[in-house]
Protein backbone atom coordinates (compact mmCIF):
# COMPACT_ATOMS: atom_id res chain seq x y z
CA UNK A 1 0.00 0.00 0.00
CA UNK A 2 1.50 3.74 -0.95
CA UNK A 3 2.54 5.47 1.81
CA UNK A 4 -0.47 7.98 2.44
CA UNK A 5 0.87 11.89 0.88
CA UNK A 6 -0.67 14.76 2.41
CA UNK A 7 -1.98 17.22 0.38
CA UNK A 8 0.13 20.19 0.55
CA UNK A 9 -1.84 22.39 -1.51
CA UNK A 10 -4.20 22.28 0.30
CA UNK A 11 -4.33 24.74 3.45
CA UNK A 12 -5.40 23.62 7.30
CA UNK A 13 -8.43 25.49 7.94
CA UNK A 14 -6.97 28.32 10.24
CA UNK A 15 -7.89 27.96 13.50
CA UNK A 16 -10.14 30.10 15.51
CA UNK A 17 -8.98 33.29 16.85
CA UNK A 18 -10.09 33.63 20.45
CA UNK A 19 -10.04 36.95 21.74
CA UNK A 20 -7.45 38.09 24.57
CA UNK A 21 -9.20 37.65 27.86
CA UNK A 22 -7.44 39.29 30.54
CA UNK A 23 -5.99 36.53 32.89
CA UNK A 24 -7.34 36.35 36.81
CA UNK A 25 -5.30 35.80 39.51
CA UNK A 26 -6.32 33.49 41.93
CA UNK A 27 -5.59 34.53 45.50
CA UNK A 28 -4.95 33.09 47.87
CA UNK A 29 -4.05 33.75 51.83
CA UNK A 30 -3.60 32.10 55.03
CA UNK A 31 -5.53 33.33 57.71
CA UNK A 32 -5.67 33.13 61.43
CA UNK A 33 -8.68 32.25 62.77
CA UNK A 34 -9.82 35.56 64.24
CA UNK A 35 -8.91 36.96 60.65
CA UNK A 36 -10.94 34.49 59.27
CA UNK A 37 -14.00 35.18 61.42
CA UNK A 38 -13.54 38.63 61.04
CA UNK A 39 -13.58 38.43 57.49
CA UNK A 40 -17.02 36.63 57.94
CA UNK A 41 -18.15 39.01 59.80
CA UNK A 42 -17.85 41.97 57.60
CA UNK A 43 -19.19 39.76 54.74
CA UNK A 44 -22.40 39.02 56.34
CA UNK A 45 -22.29 42.53 57.66
CA UNK A 46 -21.91 44.10 54.04
CA UNK A 47 -24.27 41.79 52.80
CA UNK A 48 -21.54 39.69 50.56
CA UNK A 49 -21.51 36.33 49.88
CA UNK A 50 -18.17 36.27 47.36
CA UNK A 51 -14.88 36.32 48.80
CA UNK A 52 -13.77 38.23 45.16
CA UNK A 53 -16.47 40.78 46.05
CA UNK A 54 -14.98 41.34 49.12
CA UNK A 55 -11.32 41.76 48.03
CA UNK A 56 -12.41 43.78 45.24
CA UNK A 57 -14.23 46.13 47.43
CA UNK A 58 -11.09 45.73 50.76
CA UNK A 59 -8.86 46.90 47.78
CA UNK A 60 -10.80 49.79 46.39
CA UNK A 61 -10.58 51.34 49.73
CA UNK A 62 -7.32 50.27 50.63
CA UNK A 63 -6.28 51.89 46.74
CA UNK A 64 -8.38 55.53 47.72
CA UNK A 65 -6.51 55.33 51.11
CA UNK A 66 -3.28 55.22 50.12
CA UNK A 67 -3.67 57.84 47.36
CA UNK A 68 -5.28 60.17 49.56
CA UNK A 69 -2.25 59.27 51.70
CA UNK A 70 0.22 59.80 49.00
CA UNK A 71 -1.53 63.35 48.59
CA UNK A 72 -0.37 64.56 51.94
CA UNK A 73 -3.91 64.14 53.21
CA UNK A 74 -4.86 62.74 56.51
CA UNK A 75 -7.77 59.95 56.59
CA UNK A 76 -10.09 61.28 59.73
CA UNK A 77 -13.84 59.94 60.98
CA UNK A 78 -15.70 62.61 62.28
CA UNK A 79 -18.59 61.78 64.89
CA UNK A 80 -22.08 63.53 64.94
CA UNK A 81 -20.44 65.53 67.98
CA UNK A 82 -17.65 66.61 65.78
CA UNK A 83 -15.11 64.47 67.55
CA UNK A 84 -12.41 63.67 65.12
CA UNK A 85 -10.10 60.79 64.89
CA UNK A 86 -7.59 60.12 62.85
CA UNK A 87 -6.20 57.10 60.93
CA UNK A 88 -3.04 56.02 62.13
CA UNK A 89 -1.59 53.18 59.89
CA UNK A 90 2.29 52.51 59.88
CA UNK A 91 2.14 51.06 56.26
CA UNK A 92 0.38 54.32 55.13
CA UNK A 93 2.48 56.32 56.47
CA UNK A 94 5.53 55.09 54.52
CA UNK A 95 3.61 56.70 51.09
CA UNK A 96 2.92 59.88 52.73
CA UNK A 97 5.06 62.78 51.63
CA UNK A 98 7.33 64.09 54.00
CA UNK A 99 5.96 67.89 55.43
CA UNK A 100 9.14 69.38 56.80
CA UNK A 101 10.30 72.44 55.16
CA UNK A 102 13.81 74.38 54.66
CA UNK A 103 14.14 76.92 57.07
CA UNK A 104 15.12 80.37 55.57
CA UNK A 105 15.90 84.06 56.94
CA UNK A 106 13.64 86.72 56.04
CA UNK A 107 14.64 90.15 56.33
CA UNK A 108 12.70 92.69 58.36
CA UNK A 109 12.64 95.97 58.65
CA UNK A 110 11.81 97.49 62.06
CA UNK A 111 8.76 98.78 61.68
CA UNK A 112 7.51 95.43 59.69
CA UNK A 113 8.48 93.64 63.19
CA UNK A 114 6.29 95.67 65.31
CA UNK A 115 3.43 95.41 63.00
CA UNK A 116 4.16 91.51 62.64
CA UNK A 117 4.05 90.98 66.62
CA UNK A 118 1.23 93.08 66.71
CA UNK A 119 -1.08 90.72 64.50
CA UNK A 120 0.54 87.72 66.18
CA UNK A 121 -0.20 88.90 69.44
CA UNK A 122 -3.99 89.60 68.56
CA UNK A 123 -6.83 87.95 68.48
CA UNK A 124 -6.86 85.55 65.36
CA UNK A 125 -9.06 87.16 62.57
CA UNK A 126 -12.33 85.61 61.32
CA UNK A 127 -12.18 83.31 58.28
CA UNK A 128 -13.29 84.86 54.86
CA UNK A 129 -15.51 83.12 52.23
CA UNK A 130 -12.61 82.59 50.46
CA UNK A 131 -10.71 81.17 52.74
CA UNK A 132 -13.61 79.08 54.36
CA UNK A 133 -14.20 77.41 50.29
CA UNK A 134 -10.55 77.72 50.07
CA UNK A 135 -10.14 74.99 53.06
CA UNK A 136 -13.34 73.14 52.03
CA UNK A 137 -11.72 72.58 48.34
CA UNK B 1 -9.44 68.95 33.26
CA UNK B 2 -8.57 67.10 36.66
CA UNK B 3 -5.56 69.43 37.99
CA UNK B 4 -3.24 66.66 40.84
CA UNK B 5 -0.93 69.10 43.26
CA UNK B 6 2.10 67.54 44.32
CA UNK B 7 6.03 68.31 44.73
CA UNK B 8 8.27 69.08 41.64
CA UNK B 9 9.76 66.21 40.57
CA UNK B 10 13.22 66.47 38.38
CA UNK B 11 11.63 65.55 34.83
CA UNK B 12 8.72 67.71 35.27
CA UNK B 13 8.32 70.17 32.32
CA UNK B 14 8.73 73.48 33.32
CA UNK B 15 10.84 74.96 30.37
CA UNK B 16 7.43 76.26 28.58
CA UNK B 17 6.04 77.47 31.94
CA UNK B 18 4.79 81.61 31.70
CA UNK B 19 3.05 83.01 34.13
CA UNK B 20 3.62 86.47 32.37
CA UNK B 21 6.39 87.17 35.50
CA UNK B 22 10.20 86.39 34.32
CA UNK B 23 11.36 86.00 37.91
CA UNK B 24 8.86 83.50 38.61
CA UNK B 25 9.27 81.89 35.24
CA UNK B 26 13.33 81.73 35.90
CA UNK B 27 12.96 80.57 39.61
CA UNK B 28 10.68 77.35 38.18
CA UNK B 29 12.57 76.96 35.16
CA UNK B 30 16.20 77.13 36.78
CA UNK B 31 16.31 77.43 40.63
CA UNK B 32 13.08 75.39 41.95
CA UNK B 33 14.61 72.23 41.65
CA UNK B 34 17.94 72.29 43.02
CA UNK B 35 16.54 74.75 46.07
CA UNK B 36 14.62 71.94 46.93
CA UNK B 37 17.04 69.37 46.79
CA UNK B 38 20.35 70.28 46.41
CA UNK B 39 20.41 73.03 48.85
CA UNK B 40 16.93 72.49 50.58
CA UNK B 41 16.05 75.98 50.98
CA UNK B 42 12.48 76.09 49.67
CA UNK B 43 9.54 73.00 48.62
CA UNK B 44 8.34 73.64 45.11
CA UNK B 45 4.31 71.94 44.84
CA UNK B 46 2.99 71.91 41.20
CA UNK B 47 -0.09 71.85 39.74
CA UNK B 48 -0.41 69.51 36.87
CA UNK B 49 -3.27 68.16 34.62
CA UNK B 50 -4.11 64.08 34.49
CA UNK B 51 -3.64 64.25 30.31
CA UNK B 52 -0.29 65.86 30.75
CA UNK B 53 1.14 64.99 34.14
CA UNK B 54 4.46 66.23 33.68
CA UNK B 55 3.87 69.71 32.02
CA UNK B 56 3.64 72.57 34.81
CA UNK B 57 0.24 74.87 35.22
CA UNK B 58 1.40 76.71 38.61
CA UNK B 59 3.20 76.39 41.28
CA UNK B 60 4.17 77.44 44.71
CA UNK B 61 7.05 77.58 47.24
CA UNK B 62 7.03 77.03 51.12
CA UNK B 63 9.67 77.19 53.28
CA UNK B 64 9.83 78.28 57.51
CA UNK B 65 10.89 81.14 59.20
CA UNK B 66 11.09 82.64 62.56
CA UNK B 67 11.31 85.30 64.77
CA UNK B 68 13.70 85.66 67.40
CA UNK B 69 11.97 87.01 70.10
CA UNK B 70 14.70 89.85 71.29
CA UNK B 71 14.28 91.02 67.63
CA UNK B 72 10.52 92.24 68.75
CA UNK B 73 10.19 95.87 70.15
CA UNK B 74 9.20 95.52 73.33
CA UNK B 75 6.53 96.81 74.05
CA UNK B 76 4.72 93.91 71.68
CA UNK B 77 6.14 91.12 73.30
CA UNK B 78 4.09 90.81 76.26
CA UNK B 79 1.40 89.41 73.78
CA UNK B 80 3.93 86.74 72.25
CA UNK B 81 4.93 83.45 73.25
CA UNK B 82 8.17 83.17 75.21
CA UNK B 83 10.03 81.56 72.31
CA UNK B 84 10.86 82.83 68.51
CA UNK B 85 7.91 83.01 66.60
CA UNK B 86 8.00 80.41 63.69
CA UNK B 87 6.27 80.69 60.64
CA UNK B 88 5.93 79.44 57.31
CA UNK B 89 6.73 81.46 54.18
CA UNK B 90 4.49 81.47 50.98
CA UNK B 91 7.95 82.32 48.84
CA UNK B 92 6.06 82.03 45.82
CA UNK B 93 2.96 80.94 43.68
CA UNK B 94 2.30 81.18 40.38
CA UNK B 95 -0.15 80.23 37.45
CA UNK B 96 1.18 79.47 33.83
CA UNK B 97 -1.07 82.60 31.95
CA UNK B 98 -2.74 80.27 29.59
CA UNK B 99 -4.45 78.37 32.14
CA UNK B 100 -5.57 81.18 34.37
CA UNK B 101 -9.15 82.04 35.62
CA UNK B 102 -9.96 78.29 36.20
CA UNK B 103 -9.37 78.47 39.66
CA UNK B 104 -5.88 76.80 39.79
CA UNK B 105 -4.64 79.86 41.83
CA UNK B 106 -7.27 79.28 44.51
CA UNK B 107 -6.49 75.53 44.07
CA UNK B 108 -2.78 75.87 44.74
CA UNK B 109 -3.52 78.56 47.75
CA UNK B 110 -5.87 75.85 49.56
CA UNK B 111 -3.18 73.43 49.30
CA UNK B 112 -0.43 75.36 50.74
CA UNK B 113 -2.97 76.63 53.68
CA UNK B 114 -3.51 72.52 54.22
CA UNK B 115 0.08 72.45 54.33
CA UNK B 116 0.61 74.73 56.51
CA UNK B 117 -1.70 73.50 58.85
CA UNK B 118 0.25 69.99 58.71
CA UNK B 119 3.22 71.47 59.54
CA UNK B 120 1.79 73.72 62.35
CA UNK B 121 0.44 70.31 63.67
CA UNK B 122 3.34 68.55 63.19
CA UNK B 123 6.19 70.89 64.08
CA UNK B 124 4.47 74.35 65.14
CA UNK B 125 4.33 77.42 63.28
CA UNK B 126 2.01 80.67 64.09
CA UNK B 127 1.63 82.03 60.83
CA UNK B 128 1.72 81.72 56.82
CA UNK B 129 3.84 85.16 55.59
CA UNK B 130 3.66 86.19 51.84
CA UNK B 131 5.48 88.85 49.99
CA UNK B 132 3.04 89.90 47.34
CA UNK B 133 3.29 91.76 44.32
CA UNK B 134 1.24 95.00 45.13
CA UNK B 135 -1.09 94.34 42.48
CA UNK B 136 -1.93 90.78 43.95
CA UNK B 137 -2.12 92.00 47.18
CA UNK B 138 -5.90 92.08 47.15
CA UNK B 139 -6.44 88.76 45.52
CA UNK B 140 -4.64 87.14 48.87
CA UNK B 141 -6.46 89.90 51.32
CA UNK B 142 -9.76 88.07 49.75
CA UNK B 143 -8.57 84.87 51.99
CA UNK B 144 -8.13 87.12 55.02
CA UNK B 145 -4.48 87.70 54.33
CA UNK B 146 -3.52 90.98 56.47
CA UNK B 147 -0.93 93.60 55.05
CA UNK B 148 2.83 94.01 57.27
CA UNK B 149 3.01 97.64 57.60
CA UNK B 150 6.55 99.24 57.46
CA UNK B 151 8.55 97.42 54.03
CA UNK B 152 9.08 99.44 51.20
CA UNK B 153 7.04 101.95 49.70
CA UNK B 154 7.40 99.90 46.66
CA UNK B 155 7.97 96.29 45.75
CA UNK B 156 6.36 93.50 47.53
CA UNK B 157 3.85 93.77 50.25
CA UNK B 158 4.80 91.42 53.04
CA UNK B 159 1.30 89.69 54.29
CA UNK B 160 0.01 87.43 57.07
CA UNK B 161 -2.43 84.91 57.63
CA UNK B 162 -2.70 82.92 61.50
CA UNK B 163 -2.72 79.93 61.56
CA UNK B 164 -5.55 79.71 63.70
CA UNK B 165 -7.61 82.01 61.21
CA UNK B 166 -6.63 78.47 58.86
CA UNK B 167 -8.05 76.39 61.65
CA UNK B 168 -11.58 78.40 62.39
CA UNK B 169 -11.68 78.39 58.35
CA UNK B 170 -11.82 74.53 58.85
CA UNK B 171 -14.18 73.82 61.42
CA UNK B 172 -16.55 76.27 60.06
CA UNK B 173 -15.83 74.16 56.67
CA UNK B 174 -17.05 70.65 59.25
CA UNK B 175 -19.90 72.58 60.80
CA UNK B 176 -21.11 73.90 58.01
CA UNK B 177 -20.75 70.57 55.99
CA UNK B 178 -22.89 69.01 59.63
CA UNK B 179 -25.83 71.48 58.90
CA UNK B 180 -26.29 69.85 55.14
Amino acid sequence: MPPAIKDKSKKAAPLPVKAPTARKTKFQADLAPSEDSMVRILKTELQMTSNTDFLSDALALFRWAVSERKRGHRIVSESSTGERKILLFPRLERVAPEVTLPHVDIRWTEKELESLAELASGQPAEPTDALIRAMRQ
Amino acid sequence: MAVTIRRLEEFDEVEGFDCGDEPLNNYLKRHAWTNQQKVSIGVTYVAVDESAPRTVLGYFTLATSSVPRERFPKKFVRGLPTYDLPLILLARLAVDKRFSGRGLGHALLSDALKITLRVADEVGCRCIITDAYPDKAGWYARYGFLPIEGGAAAGPQKMFLDVRTIRRALSSESSSAERK
